[in-house]
């Protein structure tokens, strides 16, 4: 008898404690209600941990009238004639005579009633007779047909340049302006549904958050001091912006650099057969002016595996914007990323790029993997050849001739695709070496530092050009290190420096 | 009981156990035989280690320290054609046990599809899919891989100058992303450990 009470005693429990609301935790950030009247904040409540908005709050600012039914326990929604009845608790609420059937009911939470955000979009929007949104990342209710584009971003941030990404989405024109110590971003919208990420310490960018209406603001840091904004359209319907703080000292190698104007245009880039010239740091003179950067692998493929489970892919991919951002902060460069996300790209497209926008220099980073854990270190290749077929090969390419305006011809050289890099497997040997001892003095090298070899990706560059191996993600310890931010800077300061050397020579051949 | 039915029992006792014997003796025999129908049993492929006769071929693996191709002589068997010897080649490189302290350069499990010679000294070496699936990736991995299938009829194969892997019967661009495989390629001789 007395273990059947105790039963019932915990039965009793169980049951209160299923049904009972349950607040949990500090204040959730607030969602916004943003429609052609205007924008309204609504406090959120967590509830058995999910949001909850008083019903009272959307009442007053959709203008919807409420009235509680004592006798039936119900409460009856109404706006223009439109009405939905609820009763607290329950699941299924009467909107226009239809069903709504909600993932989580109403609730009575201290004597005022809840509702979810669904309830907002299935049962108001009803009432309202108009398209209600919720978009989860900005935290918005967005009523009727306004513009508010997705944007999603993310930052690199190094010691001396950091730079910050969003990818727009419908594609939507941003203005950047600077305004003392802020840089604030402007969208063509009406609102913005941004998932804002925090900021690391660093010192050029402090943090990044929603601004007035349709912006965003990033509060720039103590070092900061100027910045380059381009534009890229990634496809039909996105958009990217990016923006690159740059630090003092940054500046002190360009002298006499211009500081960045109060409001920077957007700049489209790509596609564009001009590069031009950056807002903040003009290009250096010599024409060594455009560098690719090509992250190995992407999307589906992704290369190879750590044994603790890194892809080759991803590593690649950061050591490649740590480098964009050192070449760009301190050389003024311009530089372009292969793939700036995880994406499958052919390995012609990735030539294609850098022949594109006529690149002075192709980086192709990778990460090896060995049969034997023990090997590691860096490497660096460039193409080898097949001496015979490439004279097979020349015996083919015959400059051309194109007619001209007013008579005559012009004659124009071919260049075979498959011998692009033949003419600058000199320099691409030359600079291979010059990474090789940037390398050396920072990091683990492999008993074979500089190599060559056919790789594919390397084939079609017409610009000297190499293939870096970062270390052997096969080597535990090398793996580890590999997806380290301190190891990661190491190797993009050694490429760095191997650039500007390189760089030198170019601008100023040996006399 | 009368010694009548005790002699009786004594002679039904033998019987079953005379008729048993004979049909334990006959059912063993018949069992071991071989049957007129059973096909010879074969190996799969030929390993190097097979009977017969035979050559001795370099077959590559890699190094102790990792980094290199480490050539090793090997019994390979002996084939009446060119092309039938490069295929025997390139399944021997695809089977041998790497002597210690070597580890293989090449996937276990890859069956090859075909082996073709060509009148200009190219050998196209069709293999299956799983060269490229059972490779781990890393541009290092790839080239220890192709240029084990390259140089072990390069080397063997005094005609072969230029070997072309072909995966599954077509073309391919790389295995894992990194070495051009749509030209056949030569024996890269800085690959190679020199004893």
């Amino acid at each position: 008898m007395r273990r059947l009470a105790v039963l019932l005693c915990v039965a009793l429990t169980l049951a209160v404690a299923g049904t009972a609301p349950v607040a949990q935790g500090p204040s959730p950030a607030p969602i916004t209600i943003v429609s052609p009247q205007g924008r309204r904040s609504l406090t959120v409540t967590t509830v058995n941990g999910g949001d909850y908005l008083s019903l009272d709050d959307v009442a007053t600012a959709l203008g919807l009238t409420l009235r509680d039914d004592r006798v039936t326990g119900t409460t009856t929604v109404t706006a223009g004639g439109r009405s939905a009845v609820l009763t607290p608790e329950r699941n299924v609420v009467s909107a226009q005579g239809r069903l709504v059937s909600l993932a989580a009911p109403p609730l009575r939470q201290d004597g005022r009633l809840v509702v979810t955000p669904e309830f907002v979009t299935r049962v108001v929007g009803v009432l309202l007779d108009r398209r209600v949104d919720f978009r989860r990342a900005g935290r918005l209710f967005v009523i009727g047909d306004l513009r508010v584009p997705r944007i999603v971003v993310r930052g690199e941030f190094a010691a001396s340049a950091a730079q910050v990404t969003f990818e727009i989405a419908p594609a939507t024109e941003p203005t950047v302006t600077r305004t003392g110590s802020e840089l604030v971003i402007t969208f063509a919208a009406d609102a913005v549904d941004a998932a804002v990420p925090a900021v690391p310490a660093n010192p050029l960018l402090q943090s990044i958050r929603p601004g007035e209406g349709a912006s965003l603001v990033l509060a720039t840091g103590p070092r900061f001091q100027s910045h380059r904004t381009t534009v890229q359209p990634i496809d039909a319907g996105t958009t990217r912006l990016v923006i690159d703080l740059l630090s003092a000292g940054a500046d002190t190698l360009t002298p006499g650099a211009p500081a960045a104007p109060a409001a920077t245009p957007a700049t489209p880039a790509a596609g564009s057969a001009d590069p031009g010239p950056a807002p903040s740091l003009p290009p250096p003179p010599g024409g060594f002016r455009t560098i690719v950067i090509d992250p190995g692998h992407g999307g589906d493929a992704n290369g190879t595996e750590g044994p603790g489970g890194t892809l080759e892919k991803t590593v690649t991919l950061q050591v490649s914007r740590r480098l964009k951002a050192l070449l760009e902060g301190r050389l003024g460069l311009r530089v372009i990323l292969t793939r700036e996300d995880d994406r499958t790209l052919d390995q012609d497209e990735r030539a294609a790029i850098a022949n594109n926008n006529r690149a002075d220099l192709f980086v192709s980073i990778h990460a090896n993997a060995a049969v034997r854990p023990t090997v590691k270190g860096a490497e660096v290749y460039y193409l080898s050849v097949d001496r015979a077929s490439l004279e097979s090969r020349r015996a083919i390419q015959q400059p051309d001739a194109l007619p001209q305006l007013g008579g005559g011809t012009r004659a124009i050289e071919l260049i075979l695709w498959e011998t692009a890099q033949l003419r600058h497997l000199e320099q691409s040997a030359s600079f291979a070496a010059l990474v090789e001892s940037a390398l050396r003095g920072k990091v683990d090298m492999s008993p074979r530092p500089v190599q060559q070899a056919p790789f594919r990706v390397l084939v079609g560059a017409n610009m000297p050009a190499v293939l870096v191996e970062i270390g052997y993600l096969s080597h535990p310890d090398e793996e580890k290190a590999l997806t380290s931010a301190a190891h990661q800077d190491k190797v993009a300061l050694a490429v760095f420096e191997a650039i500007a050397a390189f760089r030198g020579r170019i601008e100023k051949p040996a006399q | 009981m009368t010694p009548r039915r005790v002699a009786t029992l004594v002679a039904v006792g033998a019987l079953v156990v005379g008729l048993g014997w004979l049909m334990f003796s006959f059912l063993e025999r018949r069992l071991s035989a071989p049957t007129p129908d059973a096909e010879p049993v074969t190996p799969a492929a030929e390993t190097p280690a097979a009977v017969g006769p035979h050559i001795s071929a370099i077959l590559y693996f890699v190094s102790e320290d990792g980094t290199l191709l480490e050539p090793r002589a090997m019994d390979v068997p002996l084939r009446d054609s060119p092309a039938a010897q490069a295929r025997a080649l390139v399944e021997a490189q695809l089977a041998a046990t790497p002597p210690e302290p070597l580890t293989r350069a090449v996937p276990e499990g890859v069956t090859v599809r075909g082996v073709f010679l060509t009148g200009r000294d190219d050998a196209y070496v069709d293999l299956d899919g799983t060269f490229v699936s059972a490779l781990p990736g890393g541009s290092h991995n790839e080239l220890m891989a192709t240029y084990a299938i390259v140089s072990v009829l390069t080397t063997n194969l005094t005609p072969v100058t230029r070997v072309q892997i072909l995966i599954d019967g077509r073309e391919v661009e790389t295995l894992t992303g990194h070495v051009d495989l749509r030209e056949p390629l030569r024996k890269n001789e800085g690959l190679i450990h020199v004893p």
